[in-house]
């Protein structure tokens, strides 16, 4: 396992070529991007205040939406971190973690329930939120490789045992989910076929369970909010029938089983040994990987857009012809202080609709924003 | 016989027809018993692993998100293939080893 953990290194390679961007087109909208730009910031309270101080965050976006990494910075890190490794700094470094992402949801939930009675508050709430959002992106950027400096230091500590699994991924949950979305629409004659054909046009008590299916599974989807997700009835309509049509619903049942891992000896409980303590981090990382673009797409959906809704009331006070999406073209700066200019914003919806490869990578129509926003 | 070689991901083997995720509405058409090759498999993809027989996986180490749901799941992966979408087109047969991480075109892969 450790050989194979070393020969991995795919996002050092790909850094290593520094003029290429380690991913292309990942985000697309400027209040979106702007939050990566406050990763550097975000990456002094991740649980790594020793490291923080000397080194720099390792990952930018460019104007394009383009993922750039410093390799320089990826290997000073990766390198520095197992030197940090103590049974009291991984406690740290794991009540952080939780503490950031519990904290995300709770401020999520907490802007969809009050942003209709907001005013002025709207626009300090928004900003508290994307703060929280721009952490669990670091967390994001930071899990491409602190989970393998775990696994590699876990090796190097004497443990033997597999890594840290999730008993059951939020990807396995999703599936289960899904295929239940489906059994109970087949059980009310509405095979897959017939929903897509059909869709919105169904009986009421299938569009139902659609649109409740989409509520609470909202969260899950790309990373870019502006792509298509399981917030929308029309994306998930459309992906059941492409999960389960012709397909062998028994086989789909045993896939749902789920391969039995291999049993992993819980560390014994209170002992505060630096394997447990590894482990004990690991796991959530191993969590988090599945769920760290479920929190901020979440938090956009149910948190955000209800805050974007109150923000733009006030800016078509100013700005008559101002429409909701207008906001997603500023950055979190900009909205916080309540910077609006017509033509910047303009231009850069403009730039951002000439963009065709990002639109069809991501999936974005031309009324895919309004529609997002909930806005005719 | 090409060979390309990755990381084991998830245990068995499987072949079948390549079919290629590029863009998002690729999401929507996948084949029954397709090899999936992707860049990454999110977990918001998971629905559709029933439907399929193995993954191609470019990115990806020991502990990414392909790792965990193919295991769950099942299915036989290999990770880290790079540039993977480039190398295979729709259609091709492909067997992925998801002991070794070594997938190749057309013919069996040598025990």
């Amino acid at each position: 396992m450790l050989d194979e953990v070393k020969q991995v290194g795919n996002m050092v390679q790909a850094a290593a070529r520094s003029a290429q961007p380690y991913r292309r087109h990942i985000l697309g909208l400027p209040l979106q991007r702007s939050l990566f730009g406050q990763a550097a910031r975000a990456a002094t309270t991740i649980g790594l205040p020793g490291l923080a101080s000397e080194l720099d965050f390792p990952a930018r976006l460019d104007e394009n939406g383009d993922l750039f990494l410093d390799r320089s910075q990826v290997a000073a890190l990766t390198k520095a971190l197992p030197s940090w490794f103590t049974p009291e700094t991984l406690e740290l470094m794991h009540t952080t973690h939780v503490a950031a992402c519990d904290a995300l949801v709770d401020a999520s939930e907490n802007a969809a329930r009050v942003a209709a009675s907001l005013s002025s508050a709207a626009r300090k709430l928004s900003e508290d939120l994307a703060n929280r959002m721009a952490l669990v992106l670091a967390y994001g950027i930071l899990s491409k490789f602190v989970p393998d400096v775990l696994l590699r230091a876990l090796a190097d500590a004497g443990d033997v045992e597999p890594p840290p699994f999730p008993e059951k991924s939020a990807g396995a949950e999703l599936m289960q989910n899904t295929f239940a979305l489906y059994q109970a629409c087949c059980a009310l004659n509405y095979t897959p076929q017939r929903l897509q054909r059909e869709w919105p046009r169904v009986a009421p008590e299938v569009f139902h369970l659609v649109r409740e299916f989409c509520n609470r599974q909202t969260g899950f989807g790309p990373l870019a909010w502006d792509a298509p997700g399981y917030e929308d009835p029309n994306y998930v309509v459309g992906l059941l029938h492409s999960a389960f049509t012709e397909v062998d619903a028994e086989q789909v049942r045993r896939r749902l089983s789920f391969a039995k891992r291999p049993a992993v000896t819980p560390s014994p409980a209170g002992v505060r040994t630096k394997i447990a303590a590894l482990r004990r981090v690991l796991g959530f990382w191993l969590d988090f990987l599945e769920r760290e673009t479920w929190y901020v797409r979440r938090a956009f959906y149910v948190g955000m857009i209800p805050l974007l809704q109150q923000l733009a009331a006030g800016y078509r006070q100013k700005i008559p012809p101002f429409q909701l999406a207008d906001l997603l073209f500023l950055d979190i700066r900009e909205l916080a202080a309540g910077f609006a200019d017509p033509a910047v914003i303009h231009a850069r919806r403009q730039r951002y609709m000439e963009n065709t490869e990002y639109l069809s990578l991501r999936g974005v129509d031309p009324g895919r924003l309004a529609t997002m926003l909930g806005s005719p | 016989m090409t060979v390309y070689a990755g990381l084991a991901a998830a245990p068995g083997r499987a072949s079948g027809k390549a079919y290629v995720i590029r863009n998002a509405e690729d999401i929507m058409t996948v084949p029954a018993g397709a090899i999936l090759v992707l860049r990454i498999l999110h977990p918001h993809l998971a629905p559709l692993l029933p439907r399929v027989a193995g993954l191609v996986v470019e990115e990806g180490a020991i502990l990414q998100h392909a790792t965990t749901l193919a295991r769950e799941c099942g299915i036989p992966a290999a990770v880290g293939i790079r540039d993977a979408r480039s190398l295979f087109r729709d259609g091709e047969l492909l067997e992925v080893d998801g002991y070794t991480g070594k997938v190749s075109r057309g013919t069996s892969i040598d025990p």
